[in-house]
């Protein structure tokens, strides 16, 4: 007689069970079931992991879920087979949507309605005070029996509460009674006896109270675990048919996951066509539109060859859903790029997916699709971040709310959140837990270990302590929740829900399935990501204020390639707002790299990202390229796969194929090795991986050495991989972005800024980085500005750009279109503007932001106007009022530099003037260099600079240098701050806005770098720009002989943060 | 006579008491903080902290990575109100009226006050002097208005003393903010260029009424003393205390009897009408000798009821030494609560432990047998026997959980459970026979097993299999097994309970 268990909760019934589906899974083969449910409570989302677990250790999963009903009581549900299958997706695909995301409501009317070809299991409560049932519990059975018949069972469990004999012998009677068999369960939470203390731990943190205050919310034992078939059998040996049952169920639910067979949407083809000749079609009609006619011999091959292979592996419709999705963005006038595996193909290219040409670029289809691995391909379509919903609620609309839905994405514990919610619920205080969770940097044995705890000055010794460290490792990696994918879309032929359940997601108007990407990946279904990109969305605005402003129709495909003014301008990092090149270690590298061509530029996408330089990459490429090392390879098969990057691996499908063509890995070996590192570093599969690899390439002849650095080299991909094919498409982008900022400075400025928020710099540089490059920039003013910054008549070689509205802060579009739309050309009066009902808060911004120059009042006088409450009505509006006149009140003369202070407060920005020039004379007087002059002096010069801060940046591969970028009237500075200066100067790098650092200049080339050595904040010199502050404040007098240092107004009530001038720059940004 | 005011604002009032508690923080940098939207913010520092640049309102994160010796406390929600109603009681020595206003100002109406200490100067200096003394930091003002004093004390440079009538003059060199404005008034005055009051007095009122409001123009008519304001003073509560002297000393029992009667009839008429009762009291009688004896009672629930009180202290009356004589009682409650006021039931049958007759009766016996020898047991969420129930910490905790019924328990439990020999069958058949305190008992019905697991967190150590089972004689014992049967490991049966 054999055993299954049917009813197991694993941890995709969040914060219940206290195993994952692998774990249960891998004990229940050990303990040699040949198959076990899978039972979460209304969702199927674990299941996926289970199967593909079960398929690894050779036992089967029958597929079921728990419903817990809002009327009733609660049922395992088993389908069948795949009929029964898709009711359970409806069913539950119901429930999701009719609740909030992560609830799903449920009736009995429901399951009634989708009850075809699915057992059912009924869970009956415990016994009363008379040891018997309640009668509702029968009546209820009654309705059960009646409406599902013979497919209906009843659970027992003995879970040892100490009437289990009772309680199985008032089942038994029941069941004889209504006709219902009983059926052995043994309500698994966890697969061993010992999860049962993680099991209380998330029980807890379910309940939101402690272990201490937990009670009765608690099991009373540990027997909810995965117990040996014997065991089993022997517990119910007195209803040895509740056992016969459990086999009755598992070979009546034969349903596996690989019958779900994932079908293309049907609407891709037209005029009947098939979809491999609807592809054929259109690839031919693109070449001859891309290439014209007739279509060059090289383009011809190329298509003909992905044709085929396409053909070959059946992908077609694939490439027509994505290209649907495409053609609908063009239509729309969105912006989009394709970019990932398949994306840079000629036929993409014809398509329009891409904008990347492939003839010119030579990259090989085969490389990025591999047959060997059977996925589907990979297409990530990248929109305009501002515009990329309408494209997700056109393929809602078109493949309906029933056929398309995003993936999820499973949240898992991760550690600081694992340690704070165990912290919590083992009734740490809150201190002690953020002092835990504060020391954890990094996932590291040491950390377990106890070394960094005792810096918190906790004791690793503790018992108290080591639980909650073990139960933290236990919990690391749980899932938590189903999120939303930032863009990955399923879409089908048939109901999406009969493949699985759909449920809500937290954003109005879209809908998720309960699956991940990998679970997705598993069942074979296909996945589109829809992407936002804010580049693409400056890139389309600078389109359409060129064709209004130049008359230029611009494409992305139109713009002329390999112009060599734009790669000119990009060696001398000129790069501020370019995409993805303007970052400080960008800019550092292009002077060194000098890209001359398409292909540099998309090594320079990928050579500034972690995984090359934590593989140590960079510095050989570099030589190479200078000729200052021969271009060398370890061996011949190598050379092939590193040839085009000068023998080092730059991107991850080099570091991939080095691992299979190096070190003898399967093409879906190197595929999990580079998910491990991704996901997480835990469980001691890197080192499994570390060695295999290693010891793989040492065999076939390469040094240890190098081949510890492709290892290192993977690790770094594995958290941000960078791919050619995804640099390919960036480089497209950097190209676009860079020729528009080369050949028109005042088109790019205009469109960036009303871009914001995106990129690396602030509104303020990319307005002083735009004068600098010849453009008038005009300041803000009512009767000029609109909402979006605009080019205005031609000044010089450039338009001039009218600074918008948007740039001011705390103003709403709303507002603005009242006095936009009002029909009133010119404004001359305040209480003009008060007429039409612009709201008193808005006109006071307007004034702050010194947007009255036209009507002849500077930011003072109409502040002065507008704070008036009264205002003339009827016949006199829009008249002064009459007070007015005879009030002849003179108010202090703003000067200069308190005009830039407040224009910085209003619009984080000035064009009157740089904030450093009223400071200038006195950082003279201390020797104190402007920027420019930094240019002109030698290597290892010892010198003093002072500016704003703009960025300050840790990266985690520069092992503990800071990066900070200054500013000031002539330009900008880099700074370099070692670790142990950093420690040191913490205050000063921290808090300062402005920074004066004395250090020794390091030039290379045009890379210029103050490689510092003290730090000091001049801050508070930012106060003179004002008068206010420095006459007014009540002094430290010593007027009461004992008295303290009493900070003067510093007191809540009389100090106004924002009136510290000092504090009206913007702070800096900072990045890790 | 014209009036005169002193204000004295506290720098660092909060982490001056903290310093003054934990005198080692004098010397470290230490913050108070307080959740708020979810982050900790800094609600006071000390002024180590502040010269680096860190402030009020930033958030601990953010101060921590400037400072990371930072120490953190945790503020105490109406910890400013509590101490400035303290040291406004300690001010009424100066003058009797007193005000104090969040978060860190007293004001004091010395009018008629500064001559007992020799002028105002000396007054100022006297008290800024004493509250110095207590480790707070301070500035104090003294002028005609309210306002003018306010305004000195923050932000005034000179002379801290404005002689009467000058307060025009010295209001003129200060900041709007001196006006104790709302934030955004102060914000747009700053923002016209208007940041010195003498900026200001000038302009036609009807200019600055049309933008700052009347309220600006009252604020500054009262700091100039056009426009009189008033200060609610704080009253100190009288101690609940009441006192008897007697011309003849007091030597007999019933002499003290009739006293005590008296204080304690006063007494309880003034806690009745607050609505008020005590949980202890304490009479004093001074002897004439210099000497003073004490009797104390306490009891459980807040009473005015001078009759039940009477005969707690009735007990006590023999300790008193009366010796050469009494000749002044004090009766004092040391403890006061509030209570309800009860409407008189007709029908008092709730029983249970509202009843008022039964905390008086439980204070009587406590009086006799010592309150510590009656215990009260309430049930607590735990599944482990030994832990399911606890001991109350007063006769009307309230309960927070009802004592469970589904699973039986037995009505007497062994405080440790006793080792039991038996004869069980395995794996989990409850035995067949036990031998307890000798005598052997055959059983004939049992129950179980119900498995119970230890509270890991509590302790380590082997789960419990419990059975109720019957003897021949009908007798019911509550048995287990620690640990599990398998026979290499090693398990041990007890009993830890007989039921009825």
């Amino acid at each position: 007689m054999s055993y299954t268990e049917l009813q197991v909760t694993t941890n995709f019934s969040f914060l219940r069970g206290a195993s994952h589906p692998g774990e249960l899974v891998e004990q229940a083969a050990a303990l040699g079931y040949s198959e076990i449910a899978i039972t979460d409570r209304n969702s199927f989302a674990g299941i996926v992991r289970a199967h593909v677990a079960a398929k690894k250790n050779g036992i089967r999963i029958i597929t079921g879920c728990r419903l817990d009903l809002l009327d009733g009581l609660s049922l395992l549900a088993y389908p069948t087979n795949i009929s029964g299958y898709s009711q359970v997706c409806n069913l539950l695909t119901t429930g999701n949507r009719r609740a909030e995301k992560g609830e799903c409501h449920l009736y009995k009317e429901d399951v009634y309605h989708y009850a075809k070809d699915v057992k059912f299991v009924v869970l009956p409560p415990g016994l009363n005070g008379l040891f018997d049932f309640e009668p509702s519990f029968s009546n209820a059975l009654a309705e059960y029996r009646a409406i599902f018949g013979n497919d209906l069972y009843i659970a027992a469990s003995r879970l040892y509460n100490g009437d289990d004999s009772k309680y199985l012998y008032r089942l038994a009677q029941l069941s004889s009674q209504l006709q219902i068999p009983i059926v052995a369960t043994n309500d698994v939470h966890y697969h061993e006896p010992a999860r049962r203390q993680l099991q209380d731990i998330v029980t807890c943190i379910r309940e939101k109270c402690t272990i201490y205050t937990a009670g009765y919310c608690l099991h009373p034992n540990a027997e909810r675990h995965l117990k040996p078939i014997k065991e089993m059998l022997r517990l119910f040996r007195h209803y040895p048919e509740a056992i016969l049952r459990t086999q009755e169920i598992a070979e009546a639910c034969r349903f596996s996951l690989d019958e779900l067979k994932y079908e293309y949407p049907e609407e891709i083809t037209t005029e009947g066509r098939s979809p491999q000749e609807e592809l054929d079609l259109l690839a031919w009609q693109g070449a001859k539109q891309r290439f014209g006619e007739p279509v060059p011999e090289k383009v011809v091959t190329a298509i003909h060859h992905e044709l085929d292979f396409i053909g070959q592996m059946n992908y077609a419709p694939y490439f027509l859903t994505v290209h649907d999705i495409v053609r609908f963005a063009r239509q729309q006038k969105i912006l989009c790029q394709g970019r990932g595996s398949a994306a840079n193909s000629t036929v993409c290219y014809c398509l329009g997916i891409t904008s990347v040409d492939p003839v010119k670029f030579d990259l090989l289809f085969e490389r990025f699709i591999s047959s060997a691995r059977n996925e589907p391909p990979d297409i990530d379509v990248d929109f305009e971040h501002e515009r990329r919903e309408e494209v997700i609620q056109y393929i809602y609309e078109k493949y309906g709310r029933d056929r398309a839905a995003i993936v999820a994405t499973v949240t898992q514990q991760h550690q600081k959140g694992a340690i704070r919610d165990v912290g919590k619920a083992m009734g740490l205080s809150v201190d002690t837990v953020n002092g835990l969770s504060g020391s954890v940097w990094e996932f590291t044995e040491e950390w377990f270990e106890g070394k960094r705890i005792k810096e918190q000055g906790l004791d690793p010794g503790d018992k108290h302590l080591r639980k909650l460290l073990q139960l933290t490792r236990e919990f690391m990696g749980f899932p938590r929740q189903l999120g939303q994918h930032t863009g990955g879309f399923v879409i089908t032929r048939g109901k999406l829900s009969d493949l699985c359940p759909v449920m809500n997601a937290r954003m109005a108007n879209r809908t998720c399935i309960e699956w991940n990407k990998d679970d997705i990946d598993a069942l074979g279904f296909m996945k589109i990501d829809v992407l936002a990109l804010g580049m693409l969305t400056c890139i389309r605005k600078a389109f359409d204020i060129a064709k209004e402003n130049c008359g230029l129709d611009l494409t992305l495909a139109n713009i002329p390639q390999d112009d060599p003014a734009v790669y000119e301008m990009i060696c001398h990092a000129d790069t501020i707002g370019v995409f993805q090149i303007e970052s400080r270690a960008q800019q550092a590298m292009l002077p060194r790299l000098k890209p001359t061509c398409f292909y540099d530029l998309v090594i320079e996408v990928a050579i500034v990202r972690p995984g090359p330089i934590q593989g140590d990459m960079v510095h050989p490429y570099l030589r190479r390229r200078n000729g200052e090392e021969p271009v060398e390879y370890p061996s011949k098969e190598l050379e092939d796969i590193l040839g085009r990057t000068l023998g080092v691996p730059l991107f991850q499908e080099q570091a991939m194929k080095i691992a299979i063509v190096g070190a003898g890995f399967t093409p879906a070996q190197a595929d999990e090795l580079r998910r491990s590192m991704a996901t997480f570093k835990a469980k001691g599969l890197v080192s499994k991986f570390e060695e295999m690899l290693i010891n793989g390439m040492v065999q076939r002849g390469y040094l240890p050495e190098y081949a510890r650095r492709v290892f290192k080299q993977l690790e770094g991909f594995g958290s941000y991989g960078f791919p050619e094919s995804h640099a390919a498409s960036f480089a497209l982008l950097v190209y676009i972005s860079s020729w528009i900022k080369c050949y028109y400075p005042d088109v790019f400025a205009c469109a960036l800024l009303n871009s914001m928020p995106m990129g690396f710099y602030q509104p303020a540089q990319i307005i002083s980085d735009a004068i600098k490059h010849g453009v008038n920039v005009r300041p803000v003013d009512i009767n000029y500005s609109i909402w979006d910054n605009k080019l205005e008549e031609r000044s010089g070689s450039h338009c001039s750009i009218r600074l918008g509205l948007r740039q001011v802060k705390g103003l709403r579009q709303d507002d603005i279109n009242i006095l936009l739309t009002s029909g009133k050309k010119m404004y001359s009066g305040i209480n003009e503007l008060r007429d039409i009902n612009l709201p008193e808060a808005t006109l006071e911004k307007l004034a702050d932001a010194d947007a009255f120059r036209s009507i002849g009042l500077d930011r003072r006088e109409a502040l002065w106007e507008i704070s008036a409450k009264d205002r003339p009505v009827a016949l006199f509006s829009g008249q002064p009022s009459a007070d007015a006149k005879g009030e002849n009140v003179s108010l202090p003369v703003m000067t200069p530099s308190e005009h830039v202070v407040h224009d910085y407060a209003a619009t984080s920005l000035s064009l009157k003037a740089h904030p450093v020039i009223f400071i200038r004379e006195k950082l003279e007087q201390l020797h104190i260099l402007s920027t420019e002059q930094l240019s002109a002096l030698k290597d290892g010069a010892f010198v003093k600079v002072a500016g704003l801060v703009l960025v300050r940046q840790r990266p985690g591969t520069a092992g503990g240098i800071c990066f900070m970028t200054i500013e000031d009237e002539t330009g900008f500075a880099n700074l370099v701050i070692f670790e142990s200066l950093f420690e040191k100067f913490r205050k000063e790098i921290l808090q300062s806005r402005l920074i004066m650092v004395e250090g020794k200049l390091q030039i290379e080339g045009e890379v210029i770098h103050v490689i510092v050595k003290r730090c000091y904040n001049f801050s508070s010199l930012l106060r003179i720009l004002t008068p206010t502050n420095n006459e007014n404040l009540p002094l430290l007098t010593l007027a009461y002989p004992d008295e303290k240092s009493v900070p003067p107004g510093l007191n809540k009530k009389t100090q106004i943060k924002e009136n510290a001038p000092e504090k009206i720059f913007p702070e800096a940004r900072n990045f890790k | 006579m014209p009036k005169r005011f002193m204000a004295i604002w506290f720098c660092y009032l909060k982490t001056d008491w903290f310093i003054r508690r934990i005198p080692v923080l004098q010397d470290i940098p230490f913050v108070l903080s307080a959740p708020d939207h979810g982050r900790m913010v800094i609600t006071a520092v000390n002024p180590l902290v502040l010269s680096q640049g860190i402030g009020t309102g930033m958030t601990v994160a953010d101060a921590r990575a400037i400072i990371s010796s930072l120490q953190v406390m945790d503020d105490q929600p109406g910890l400013s109100a509590r101490l400035l109603k303290g040291l406004a009681e300690w001010c009424i020595r100066y003058t009797p009226t007193v005000a104090f206003e969040e978060p860190d100002g007293l004001m004091l109406d010395i009018t008629g006050c500064a001559h007992l200490w020799d002028g105002e100067k000396q007054y100022l200096a006297e008290i800024t002097r004493r509250l110095n003394h207590f480790g707070y930091d301070l500035r104090a003002a003294i002028a005609d208005t309210i306002g003018t004093a306010w305004a000195i004390a923050r932000f005034g440079k000179d002379s801290s003393i404005i002689e009467p009538g000058r307060q025009t003059a010295a209001l003129l060199p200060l900041p709007p903010a001196a006006l104790r404005l709302e934030t955004t008034t102060i914000e747009r005055l700053e923002k016209l260029g208007l940041c010195k009051l003498s900026n200001l007095i000038s302009m036609p009122r009807s200019a600055l009424r049309r933008r700052f409001g009347q309220c600006f123009l009252r604020r500054l008519d009262q700091a100039l003393g056009n426009e009189e304001e008033l200060i609610i003073p704080i009253h100190p509560i009288e101690p609940y205390q009441s006192r008897l002297t007697c011309l003849d000393p007091i030597v007999t029992a019933t002499g003290i009897e009739i006293a005590l009667q008296r204080l304690l009839d006063d007494l309880c008429l003034r806690l009745q009408k607050e609505e008020k009762g005590l949980r202890g009291a304490l009479l004093k009688c001074y002897r004439t000798d210099g000497k003073i004896e004490k009797i104390g009672i306490g009891t459980n629930r807040p009473s005015h009821n001078s009759r039940h009180i009477f005969k707690l202290f009735e007990i006590k009356i023999d300790s008193i030494l009366p010796a050469p004589g009494i000749e002044l009682f004090v009766l004092e409650a040391l403890k006061v609560e509030s209570v309800l006021p009860l409407q008189e039931k007709l029908w008092e049958n709730t029983g249970g432990l509202d009843n008022i007759g039964l905390s008086e009766l439980l204070d009587r016996i406590g009086e006799k047998i010592g309150v510590n020898n009656i215990h009260r047991y309430v049930p607590d969420e735990h599944y482990w026997p030994e832990n399911s129930y606890k001991l109350a910490s007063s006769v009307n905790e309230v309960v927070q959980t009802a004592w469970r019924v589904d699973k039986p328990r037995p009505l007497q439990v062994l405080a440790r459970p006793a080792p039991v020999e038996v004869t069980a069958p395995i794996p989990d058949y409850p035995p067949m026979i036990f031998r307890f305190n000798g005598k052997l008992h055959k059983i004939i019905k049992a129950d179980g097993p119900e498995r119970i697991e230890q509270e890991w967190w509590l302790q380590d150590g082997q789960h419990r299999d419990y059975y109720c089972v019957e003897d021949e004689e009908g007798h019911r014992y509550w048995l287990f097994r620690s640990g599990h049967y398998e026979v290499d490991k090693l398990y041990q049966w007890f009993i830890h309970g007989f039921f009825a």
